[in-house]
């Protein structure tokens, strides 16, 4: 395939340990026995699922963030969106099993008095219209969202800001009652999904193993993506967005086109997190998770494809941890990491560590010839410093 | 229900029973106030409170108050009327002069029983006595009251008022409680009339409610007409105050918005620095504030009306301080990588509140108001807090100063020189790194200011900060980078467009237009309302 | 004068005339229609270009090519905050004409550039380019593939791609998001690419990026990058400044060679190098045009004696 060839080895190995990982942990957790060394216990599952698709939404504003320049601060919109269409569907799967028994109306409604479902909780209990929507619901706002911002040339932090406000608006409106998405609570207390109860181990091992395709499929298609001609453009875009224009090209369609798209894989990203925390409420919309998706993916590094995976799953881990030990130590760290990276680590991890390796490369060369050039490599794409 | 009947038969046969006698009472007020004394019906009481009113006497004030209080007792033994206070051992009072006369046991005495009826009786009663004390603040609250609770009795008072007073608004008020009482009454047509048309100069809801009365029941043509006008005319005046009223809380939300956002205006606007952590250097001013006034409850408690004015410049020192020192270790380093700083910035503020959150607690705290900054007054239909008040003027205050300091002095000379080629202002001599540190500094320092005003009007907390800072930065984006007047400008429009459209879409969804409204302005003008023309501006 | 016989074979293809010399320039292309046509239909440009680039050409063949207005600047005004940086400005330039704009700061050369590319409106005024398109009713990118090319005073490269890629991203051809990310590498773009590369003395540096090469090199990659959009215009803003002498000399061949086939207009404080041009020259002051003609009238001219040496 020339996808293949097109894509590099690096991709593939990443690609390979996410695929092993859909398999062996579900593997690891239903198969082995407790006592087995390396069984996996069940509480692990949903938390490793979890961090999955926290690392295909720090992929997808990687997509827009380390490729076309965009800082989206409101990425954390687009991936509750996507959960609460998830939400919605689990909701109505419900049925007659909440605490007021109604067979329509979720638990919520009953409780306001609701007497019917509004119109646009209509459809939700079919799982294919639910998964459209979450992919179109956050698609649409982000194409409309985006395309009067890059039409008007709202740029840089300009652009951050109001990417910031967009969430926060939607946060103020979803913690409304009469919106019609359960308010401060937000939608939790589901029972199966497509049939299967949700608690259930084997259920979560197969979520755990479908936030692990996704995955799969979100790094192939941003691999894809960013080595065809439009990912150079888009990266000529971030560095000298004049000078593309100049030449002919229209940056807002390529800025659009990557901000949609990542959008969609956000909107898919929180679907698949719902199902695994039991939950969705108007806190994903806080500005604070937004940004916090933007730090893994500046620990990973950006403008690399592992980088934000890596940075995702580092972070996550640690808070993890930290919030076991103290608390209220959490962030310090968090803030103190944004602090680190941005002096210290500006490439992240991957990018540090594909610069060093390019670097010596090209010493190497230049020691054996003369003259050296810089590598092809496929690795980290910063920008070079403009001195 | 039986007990009920019991008692209503008890009050039938007493009232049957007891002397005639009270009414042919003198007028001297020390004589009716002890004609309360004995077992009487309700219905006496209350002709003695209104005997009591007619005659007119200011004094007798004190026992209608004590009685409608349930403090007037008699003495069982003589009927002797006093104000008793405490339980068991209660003090007595002289009913009229309120001297302490004595101490006794509660059990000899008993209540003047009072019900609502009676209570009602003495606040008409006190309406038309106050109306005579010699303080004038006295006679225009009574005379305010009277407007809602006048009788067709109580003309002949109002009568004698108007003739006697002599502070035109009082009168004012008067002429108005009389004409309610006229309208209430069965006085002519023409009286009425009269009556409506000073009415209508009064207009507030409870007039137009008594005039769309008259208007709807009245069977005078002339007078429903009278009517009719004169609640048109009300309700204009009611549609223009209530806009008025609107505005002033727009300016009042835009001066917290300007306060918020200054700094910012400096930081971000002059600068270009984007610093997320700016709404915790308006939260550190407003901890200042909260630090300053336990100091001073605890070491100093007379000091407390002047605590704002301590923790001002404190406020100034704390916060300009903290950022001086994220100037010097992090922010220098990120000049001209605007997202970076954003980021790291960011951590700042994370890290800023949690330390607070470790070191206050989580919760509110509480910070007073002094004397000055609490209360309210009216302004025709318009309600005026003090503390609203003073922050607005606070925040023209700190802007006016803010701009002579950039326009007027060296540093602003700097600053700006700095702001508009670094080089060149290198080349001239000037340490560009000092100036930036200084502009941070004054930035952060202005930003604690505004810590100190929002702690009279807002909670503090940790996340006190956080909510400003998308705020701040729409106002400042949204009147134009590196402009102060639009950043003025843009405060003032946003506070009042809120605020216009609360009564439409509540306080949140008309948060949500505002912020949809600012997102497309931007779009349309991506360089704010006064934006910086020119062809450099791209470059 | 440089050498560049060696340019002649892979110049050959475009229609470009080799050897040009500074008098040959006036005298307007002298292209092989049939071959420009082969070009054009490869790597298939903007559908105007392409049709104007047509009707050139048929006109060409028809022998009434020569001396027709390629850009007419009317009357166009522009202001920032009551500063008139343009000021009823006309001007006209010729198909193949070779064209240095000289003028002292503030004169408003850049903001010509700027209203001509779009990237400013002016307040009135129109622009015509081919007799019949308005461009102050474009925005940039429409602009740019209608066949108008700019090249900034800074050098603005893609810093973190290689020369070759620099070059493709330039390639005249279809500009649509799903083109691009579906685009396939064809033979006829790495022929064209090499052929670039080896007009701007690239070629060896083709897979280093664009941040690691010299300032001239940068200059000349943009140059390239220009070419590469195969543009009827070329406006150049102080291509020049901050290079070597040999540099220069070097830029000023480049330049020539691509106004045997296209019209190009050079922004340049530097007399010598304008001088080295030797082309039509338009002084401007404060706005309009002061004096036009060849360097000595103008540099004789009073009135700019005065503007230069002041009153």
């Amino acid at each position: 395939m020339i996808i293949a060839r097109f894509l590099g080895p690096r991709v593939w190995i990443l690609v390979g340990l996410i695929l092993a990982a859909a398999v062996l942990v579900p593997l690891a957790n239903l198969a082995l026995p407790p006592g087995h060394p390396l069984h996996m216990p069940s509480y692990l599952v949903p938390l490793f699922g979890k961090y999955v698709t926290y690392a295909l939404l720090a992929l997808a504003l990687d997509l827009v963030w380390g490729y076309v320049g965009i800082l989206s601060l409101g990425h954390g919109a687009f991936f509750a969106l996507g959960g609460y269409a998830m939400g919605m569907y689990l909701m109505r799967q419900i049925g007659s099993r909440g605490v007021y028994g109604n067979p329509i109306l979720p638990d919520f409604m009953v409780f306001l008095n609701w007497k019917a479902l509004p119109w646009y909780w209509s459809g939700f209990d079919a799982f294919w219209f639910a998964a459209l929507m979450v992919m179109l619901v956050p698609g649409l706002l982000a194409f409309v969202f985006g395309f009067f911002a890059f039409r008007s040339r709202v740029t840089g932090v300009y652009l951050s800001i109001i990417t910031q406000a967009m969430t926060y608006a939607l946060l103020l409106a979803f913690f409304r009652n009469d919106m019609g998405f359960g308010g401060n609570n937000g939608l939790t207390d589901f029972k199966d999904i497509l049939g299967f109860p949700i608690q259930a181990a084997a259920t979560r091992a197969g979520l755990f193993s479908a936030s692990c395709i996704a995955l799969a499929i979100g790094v192939l298609l941003v691999g894809w993506i960013t080595r065809s001609k439009l990912g150079k453009l888009m990266i000529a875009v971030r560095d000298a967005e004049s000078r593309t224009r100049f030449i002919g090209w229209r940056p807002e369609d390529v800025k659009l086109f990557a901000f949609t798209v990542s959008a969609v894989m956000a909107g898919i990203a929180g679907a698949l997190y719902v199902p695994q925390v039991g939950i969705i409420n108007p806190s994903e919309f806080a500005p604070v998770n937004s940004i916090e998706v933007v730090v893994w993916a500046a620990v990973g590094g950006r403008g690399t494809l592992i980088g934000p995976i890596l940075g995702a799953l580092l972070v996550n881990y640690g808070k993890t941890v930290f919030t076991a030990i103290a608390p209220d130590s959490w962030l310090f760290v968090l803030g103190g990491l944004f602090v680190f990276v941005t002096l210290v680590l500006p490439r992240g991890i991957v990018g540090t560590i594909d610069h060093g390796w390019d670097a010596w490369r090209a010493r190497r060369r230049s020691a054996a010839k003369e003259k050296g050039e810089s590598g092809d490599g496929d690795g980290s794409i910063l920008p070079h410093p403009a001195e | 229900m039986m007990r009920l009947v019991r008692q209503f038969l008890v009050f039938l046969l007493i009232a049957l029973i007891l002397p005639i006698g009270a009414y042919a009472q003198s007028s001297d007020p020390a004589a009716l106030i002890q004609s309360f004394g004995g077992k009487q019906s309700f219905d006496d009481t209350e002709a003695v409170v209104k005997k009591l009113a007619a005659a007119g006497d200011p004094q007798v004030a004190r026992a209608l108050n004590a009685l409608s209080k349930g403090d007037l007792v008699y003495r069982k033994s003589d009927n002797q009327v006093f104000i008793a206070s405490g339980r068991g051992t209660v003090d007595l009072f002289d009913p009229l002069t309120g001297t302490k006369v004595g101490e006794a046991a509660s059990r000899d005495f008993s209540k003047v029983r009072v019900k609502n009826s009676i209570r009602r009786a003495v606040t008409d009663a006190l309406g038309s006595l106050t109306l005579r004390s010699p303080d004038p603040n006295t006679r225009m609250a009574a005379a305010g009251t009277l407007f809602s609770t006048a009788t067709p009795e109580a003309m002949k008072t109002l009568d004698a008022a108007i003739a006697a007073e002599t502070v035109p608004a009082i009168k004012t008020k008067l002429e108005e409680a009389r004409a309610a009482a006229v309208l209430k009454s069965d006085e002519p047509a023409a009286a009425k009339v009269e009556a409506v048309k000073t009415l209508a100069g009064k207009g507030d809801r409870e007039t137009l409610a008594m005039i769309r009365g008259v208007a709807a029941t009245s069977k005078d043509a002339q007078l429903k007409q009278a009517a009719t006008t004169a609640a048109v005319s009300i309700e204009n005046t009611i549609a223009t105050w209530t806009i008025l009223q609107n505005v002033w809380y727009g300016l009042s939300l835009g001066s917290v918005l300007l306060l918020a956002a200054i700094g910012l205006a400096i930081t971000f606007g002059v600068m270009g620095v984007i610093n997320m952590a700016h709404g915790e250097m308006v939260m550190l001013g407003a901890y200042t504030t909260f630090v300053v006034q336990e100091l001073i409850r605890t070491h100093a408690p007379g000091l407390f009306e002047v605590s704002l004015a301590i923790a001002l410049p404190l406020a100034f020192l704390v916060s300009g301080a903290v950022g001086l020192v994220m100037e010097r270790c992090l922010i220098r380093f990120l000049y001209g990588r605007p997202l970076e700083t954003l980021l790291a910035t960011f951590g700042v503020s994370l890290i800023l509140q949690q330390a607070v959150r470790t070191i206050f607690g989580p919760s509110n705290r509480e910070v007073g108001n002094p004397d000055f900054m609490s209360g309210a007054f009216d302004i025709g239909l318009m309600s005026v807090t003090w503390n609203r008040l003073w922050i607005i003027v606070f925040a023209l205050v700190v802007f006016v100063a803010l701009l002579a300091l950039l326009n007027k002095t060296a540093l602003g000379l700097q600053m700006r020189a700095v702001t508009q080629n670094r080089k060149m202002a290198a080349a001239m001599g000037i340490r560009t790194p000092w100036v930036d540190a200084m502009t941070f500094a004054l930035g952060s320092g202005i930003a604690g200011i505004a810590g100190v005003a929002l702690s009279q009007i807002d909670n503090v907390s940790p996340n006190l900060g956080q909510g400003y800072i998308i705020d701040s930065f729409m106002v400042v984006v949204f009147g134009g980078v590196g402009n102060l007047w639009g950043t003025l400008v843009g405060a003032m429009s946003l506070g009042v467009v809120n605020k216009f459209l609360e009564p439409y879409a509540g306080a949140v969804l008309g948060k949500i237009v505002v912020l949809v409204l600012i997102i497309l302005f931007i779009q349309k003008r991506p360089r704010g309302l006064f934006a910086q023309k020119g062809r450099f501006v791209d470059a | 004068m440089v050498e560049h016989d060696d340019m002649r074979e892979p110049l050959g293809q475009d229609g470009i005339a080799p050897g040009a010399s500074p008098d040959d320039v006036a005298a307007g292309p002298s292209s092989d229609p049939a071959k420009a046509d082969t070009i054009s239909s490869v790597v298939s440009p903007h559908p105007y270009a392409a049709e104007m680039r047509r009707r050139r050409l048929a006109a060409e063949a028809q022998g009434r090519a020569r001396r027709e207005t390629l850009l007419y600047l009317d009357g166009v005004t522009k202001s920032f905050d009551g500063f008139k940086a343009i000021n009823n400005l006309s001007l006209v330039i010729e198909r193949g004409e070779m064209r240095a704009i000289i003028g002292p700061n503030g004169a408003g050369k850049t903001t010509m550039m700027d209203i001509i590319t779009g990237k400013t409106r002016p307040d009135r005024g129109a622009v015509y380019f081919n007799g019949a398109v308005d461009l102050t009713k474009h925005d940039e990118a429409a602009i740019a593939s209608m066949g108008i090319g700019r090249k900034f005073q800074k050098p603005t490269v893609f810093e973190s791609h290689t020369v070759e890629d620099n070059i493709r991203l330039s390639l005249a051809g279809p500009r649509s998001v799903v083109e691009a990310l579906v685009h396939r590498k064809s033979t006829a773009e790495r022929e064209r690419i090499a052929e670039i590369l080896a007009t701007i003395r690239l070629t060896d540096k083709r897979r280093t990026f664009a941040a690691n090469l010299s300032h001239g090199q940068k200059q000349w990659l943009e140059i390239g990058m220009l070419l590469a959009q195969d543009p009827e215009l070329l406006l150049v803003d102080e291509p020049v400044a901050g290079m070597t002498d040999a540099e220069t000399v070097e830029t000023a061949r480049l330049l020539r060679e691509i106004a045997a086939t296209r019209s190009v207009v050079v922004v340049e404080h530097d007399m010598s190098f304008v001088r080295e041009l030797s082309v039509k020259v338009t002084c401007l002051h404060e706005g309009s045009v002061l004096s036009e003609g060849t360097l000595e009238a103008v540099s004789n001219d009073p009135k700019v004696i005065e503007v230069y040496l002041g009153r």
